[in-house]
């Protein structure tokens, strides 16, 4: 799903960028708010975790494999997409950098697929569907939305650019994303539960506050 | 994706001495992107082909082995490949080839194909150079110096001494799991309980991750660490000759092949010609 250098014009690679700093920004203000001076160490360590589980190669029905994102998790146990943004941006650039998985010119644009989009997919349908299916149902399908509506929007982005025709790149990016969303929901699921049992203060459900603001919605997501 | 194997033969290859290693981090980040944006930009395939002719010459300077540059870039290039593998059969043009199921092949298509992928040759070269000549610490050093906001810089710098410790500690987990036969890709074990152990692995890496993010912020709180604090920096390096001689090779390269590309390139043919 990480798009290249080259393959987006750098106009629109420029108007990918601004949205992507004016959601760090967002996320740089959630963070200094809820997570106060632990802000730096816990984000910094996360993100070498979600790189760490990024490179674990996965089995997919059907024969091939994949490896998760990550951004739902997060999204999900910080209850907000910011969190998704801040870590999802740290572990972009660091593979545009040094990996080259990922363009640097298209780091905005990688970084609205996968942490904007994804975060907020992920958060909002959760959000929607809790009180309806019960808490880990609804991570279920809030990993695998997200997943699969940023792999639509990479389609739609490539369309823009002129790279590949949107009917062909919806299919394709919709068809491959559909299965490879099976393991992000699965694993989401699992992780949410082992920290549940292991250490559930971990949980922003489970914490009536944080960094003394009231987390929105935390009591009836627990309770589900 | 990459494993524990390419993150130390990254480090290794920064350990090597040269002109180019032993340049301002600074200046090596600022212009390997200018060069990046600047390819991306082009639409000449002949301006594509002087970068990377440019950009290996800087291979050669700074000791990278080509054997492992080049096995990094052609590992990297299926990523970008399979789309642009696609363009000759889904661009409108001059149809240059009819091949079964009314499979038809373009110019303009081809041209296209041939296009992304020299740019995506040259944005390979570009970044595997630059991660094989500057520590991951001194790019975020330089991040930093460039304005970088400070926590973002901070969160970055901490990240890349934690990844190399993730790493090992994945390698750990998946040996332990290799020794007693666990393989996630057995089709004789059931996919679910695949799935169950490898969830419960990312959940232990997960609360692993974010235990020690805990520790980390308490023993820095110990030291003094403050959401005022700030890295400590060395006195502002001034940029020698050697930076000035890199920065002025470089940007005229670049304006020469755009003058060029702007009045004789285009006498190249194919070469030349304005792919867009």
């Amino acid at each position: 799903m990480h798009i290249p250098d080259g393959f987006i014009p750098l106009w629109q690679c420029a108007i990918y960028y601004v949205i992507m700093i004016v959601a760090l920004y967002f996320s740089l203000k959630w963070a200094r708010k809820n997570l106060d001076e632990k802000l730096i160490p816990l984000i910094a360590v996360l993100s070498a975790g979600i790189f760490a589980i990024m490179s674990m190669n996965m089995p997919i029905p059907f024969g091939t494999s994949g490896h998760m994102l990550g951004g739902a998790l997060v999204a999900i146990v910080f209850l907000a997409p910011e969190a998704a943004v801040l870590v999802l941006f740290i572990v972009l650039l660091i593979q545009a950098l040094f990996f080259g998985d990922g363009g640097l010119t298209a780091l905005g644009a990688n970084v609205v697929n996968m942490g904007l989009v994804g975060g907020a997919v992920a958060y909002f349908s959760f959000k929607g569907l809790y009180k309806a299916i019960g808490k880990y149902p609804a991570a279920a399908i809030a990993a695998w939305l997200s997943l699969f509506i940023a792999a639509e929007v990479v389609a739609v982005e490539m369309w823009l650019a002129g790279t590949f025709p949107l009917d062909v790149g919806l299919a394709s990016m919709g068809i491959y994303h559909a299965f490879i969303g099976v393991i992000e929901a699965i694993l989401t699921v699992v992780v949410l539960i082992a920290l549940d049992k292991l250490r559930p203060d971990l949980l922003a459900w489970n914490r009536k506050t944080s960094g003394g603001q009231k987390l929105e919605g935390s009591e009836e997501v627990a309770a589900k | 994706m990459n494993g524990v194997g390419s993150v130390r033969e990254l480090e290794r290859e920064t350990e090597k001495e040269s002109i180019l290693h032993l340049m301002d981090g600074r200046v090596k980040l600022i212009l390997l992107i200018f060069i990046i944006v600047y390819a991306v930009f082009s639409t000449q395939i002949v301006v594509l082909a002087f970068l990377e002719l440019y950009l290996l010459l800087l291979i050669y300077i700074s000791h990278v082995s080509f054997k492992s540059s080049f096995k990094r870039i052609l590992l990297l290039l299926p990523f970008g490949g399979f789309i642009i593998a696609f363009q000759p059969f889904i661009h409108p043009g001059d149809v240059i080839w009819t091949g079964i199921f009314g499979l038809q092949v373009t110019q303009q298509g081809l041209m296209w194909a041939v296009l992304l992928m020299s740019r995506l040759i040259v944005a390979l070269t570009s970044i595997v150079l630059l991660s094989s000549i500057s520590p991951m610490q001194e790019v975020a050093q330089s991040f930093r110096k460039l304005g970088m906001p400070r926590e973002l810089a901070m969160i970055f710098s901490l990240m890349i001494r934690f990844l190399f410790m993730f790493y090992d500690e994945l390698h750990r987990i998946m040996h332990a799991q290799k020794a007693r036969c666990f393989d996630a890709f057995n089709k004789k074990i059931p996919y679910k309980w695949r799935m169950k152990q490898l969830g419960y692995t990312v959940a232990m890496m997960f609360l692993r991750a974010y235990e020690q993010g805990e520790t980390i912020y308490m023993s820095m709180v110990s030291r003094g660490f403050s959401d005022q604090s700030n890295f400590y920096q060395d006195r502002k390096k001034k940029l020698g000759t050697t930076e000035y001689v890199y920065i002025g090779v470089t940007v005229l390269l670049v304006v020469c092949l755009q003058v060029l590309a702007m009045t004789h390139f285009y006498e190249l043919g194919v070469l030349g010609m304005n792919i867009i």
